[in-house]
């Protein structure tokens, strides 16, 4: 979510190693990070997001190596990301469910969801951060900062278990890593992004 | 204005996406999920061989058939130091108020192991540690593993290994009919509401045997 609306200093296949490597890790290691609420949460579910984006990094990189490049088109259906970011932010919101975790060990179908639904949201993700601009990321991004703090704090706060599956101490440290993600992710948002965010500040 | 039309299948996307997570916006937990799902479509125990605390093998639904009574289940083993104890007190005081409204020829409680250690001779010792009166709270243990997973998951009960050979587990009251269905999950806080519950599933059940 940090990475502007630039072209990385990748080439195409860096990227494309960088989301086969995220993803081979998230599946090959599933096992192991699904065993702990912690990880599950934290470690794999993003993997699988940031197999998605750096995707589609790896598509676009390559289909820019032609200098002369391909003409913007006249419109689009993700204007400014703003559907793209929406449909994230739900999804986002959705895998902070305890519920969901649970459901993703036992219910085939949500494993589904999760595996194949949260790479395509990483490529919506790094598709529509490439449209909007620095307003829009700012209020998504926000909405997902204060959300994930005060899941956490419910995580965090909770004296029983949330989720069947996993033990009251991991849901600690789930808590713990989720208020540390909205105070992390908007801080490299912001050093990523400071020349655009000083221009707006400035105008 | 195709991004409009974007924006709205998006948000149905990602609102249908909820709404599936979370049963239709009802539960957050698996566990209110399991809770809700029985409580809708009762569920049917398989067969499964139990030991009792006379050493003796038993048919858990032949024996509720048997029986005759309502059943309060839990699940918990014998060398649990947290969750169990608290649940134990709490079935020892359904077990006070069992006796003290003369419930006991319509209900009864069965508290059922999970661990695969636990033998007739632990069974008696913890029953004797909880003060359970034998007519009307029962203590068994699982006698095959394939069985008591298929019960566990059927009964939605979690076990996971904890440090220093302990388990997490959720803990509940579950209404149990005596033709061996599961009809009803309470929350340890309302065991009252257990109580009463199986108290109309009893009333229920003579209505329909005069």
């Amino acid at each position: 979510m940090s990475m502007s609306g630039r072209s990385g200093s990748l080439p195409w296949w860096g990227w494309g190693v960088a989301a086969l490597a995220c993803l081979g890790l998230a599946l090959a290691l599933r096992g192991w990070l699904t065993a702990l609420m912690s990880l599950h949460m934290l470690v794999q579910i993003p993997l699988l997001v940031l197999a998605g984006l750096f995707a589609e990094q790896a598509w676009h990189a390559g289909r820019n190596r032609d200098p002369a490049g391909r003409p913007r088109p006249a419109w689009s259906y993700n204007e400014y990301g703003i559907p793209g970011l929406l449909l994230v932010s739900l999804v986002g919101a959705g895998w902070m469910i305890p519920k969901a975790l649970d459901d993703a060990l036992t219910d085939w179908r949500v494993a589904a969801f999760k595996y194949l639904g949260l790479p395509v949201c990483g490529w919506v993700l790094r598709a529509s951060l490439r449209r909007s601009n620095v307003v829009i990321k700012l209020f998504f991004l926000g909405n997902f900062c204060w959300m994930s703090a005060i899941v956490g704090m419910i995580y965090l706060d909770q004296p029983i278990r949330l989720c069947n599956a996993y033990l009251q101490d991991d849901q600690d440290w789930s808590g713990r890593g989720l208020i540390a993600l909205a105070i992390v992710l908007p801080s490299c948002w912001l050093l990523a992004e400071l020349k655009p965010v000083w221009r707006f500040l400035n105008r | 204005m195709r991004w409009i039309l974007a924006l709205v299948l998006a948000l149905a996307a990602g609102t249908g996406a909820l709404y599936g997570l979370t049963g239709g916006f009802t539960v957050l937990t698996a566990e209110a999920a399991r809770r809700q799902d029985v409580a809708r479509h009762p569920r049917a125990i398989p067969a499964t061989e139990v030991l009792a605390e006379d050493g003796g093998v038993l048919d858990l639904r032949q024996d509720l058939e048997r029986d005759g009574r309502v059943a309060i289940v839990n699940f918990f083993y014998t060398r649990c130091m947290a969750l169990c104890l608290a649940q134990g007190s709490l079935t020892e005081r359904l077990q006070q108020a069992i006796q003290a409204r003369g419930l006991q020829d319509r209900i009864r409680l069965i508290s059922i192991s999970f661990d695969a250690r636990d033998k007739a001779p632990n069974l008696i010792r913890y029953a004797a540690r909880m003060g359970a009166d034998s007519r009307i709270w029962q203590f068994m243990s699982f006698a095959q593993p394939a069985q008591r997973d298929a019960v566990l998951d059927l009964f939605g009960i979690t076990v996971v290994p904890a440090p220093l050979g302990e388990f997490e587990h959720n803990a509940a009251f579950h209404v149990v009919s005596p033709d061996g269905r599961l009809v009803r999950i309470f929350d340890l806080d309302d065991p009252g509401l257990a109580l009463s519950a199986a108290e109309a599933l009893a009333a229920a059940g003579r209505g329909g045997q005069p």
